[in-house]
């Protein structure tokens, strides 16, 4: 879970988002570039709700372990015509394990007021109260 | 009623229009069936109407041209309000309202 001021644009913005997962050993650099790439491929459709992304590419070699990144911007990077502040970075296994958090995800997203809220947080504590509390 | 929620690899936001999708029927009342898909996989299931982001649908319509499913462009996956007007659509096409 990270907060940063800014990114020069949205390939930075998900490899900084990704970071924490790299550096754990959940996924390989590799990753990094499918998410980016699928982008390219498929559009912008990762925006799944105002000033949110889930970035994310086909579960494989280059997933370990399934997880989860977060990363708040506090100024929005574009993405491809859609301004962009919160990123979960989702790294699936395989295409059913990662199901329960969908589910609580999409909940979470349906209600716009969820997202502001953490897009206002000023650390990550109250991040992390806020997903406890509604996610 | 089937529908298919549509991306790129069947994992994630197809995960989440599925979730959408079921809320905008059940506020409408009217049953169905809602499956997550790839964008590969789409082909070989049988469904009344499928929604992906418009970019996607894009692609489908030319191989969706002479079938008589519905296919509906969504831009944000989570909204509720997005997904239940194409809903409202496909029920007027099919004659369910």
């Amino acid at each position: 879970m990270q907060i940063a001021k800014s990114a020069k644009n949205h390939e930075e913005a998900i490899a900084l988002a990704a970071k924490p997962l790299l550096e754990d050993d959940y996924i390989t650099a590799d990753y990094i570039d499918e998410m980016i790439q699928a982008i390219e491929d498929h559009g912008p459709y990762i925006v799944l709700a105002d000033e949110f992304a889930l970035p994310h590419a086909r579960p494989g070699e280059s997933v370990k372990k399934t997880g989860l990144s977060l990363l708040v911007l506090k100024e929005p990077v574009d993405l491809k015509g859609n301004p962009v502040r919160l990123f979960v970075v989702l790294a699936a296994k395989d295409s059913t394990s990662h199901n329960e958090v969908l589910k609580a995800l999409a909940q979470f997203l349906m209600d716009k007021q969820n997202i502001q809220d953490v897009i206002a947080c000023e650390n990550t504590e109250d991040i992390k109260k806020i997903l406890d509390e509604r996610w | 009623m089937k529908v298919l929620a549509v991306c790129g690899f069947g994992v994630g936001s197809s995960m989440i229009l599925k979730m959408t999708i079921e809320k905008a029927f059940r506020e409408l009342g009217v049953e169905a069936k809602v499956v997550n898909s790839d964008i590969s996989d789409v082909s070989g299931q049988k469904a009344d109407a499928i929604f992906s982001s418009p970019d996607i649908i894009g692609d489908l319509e030319r191989r969706f041209k002479s079938s008589d499913v519905k296919l509906y462009g969504i831009k944000k996956y989570s909204d509720v309000q997005e997904v239940k007007a194409s809903v409202e659509k496909l029920l007027e096409a099919k004659d369910m309202k």
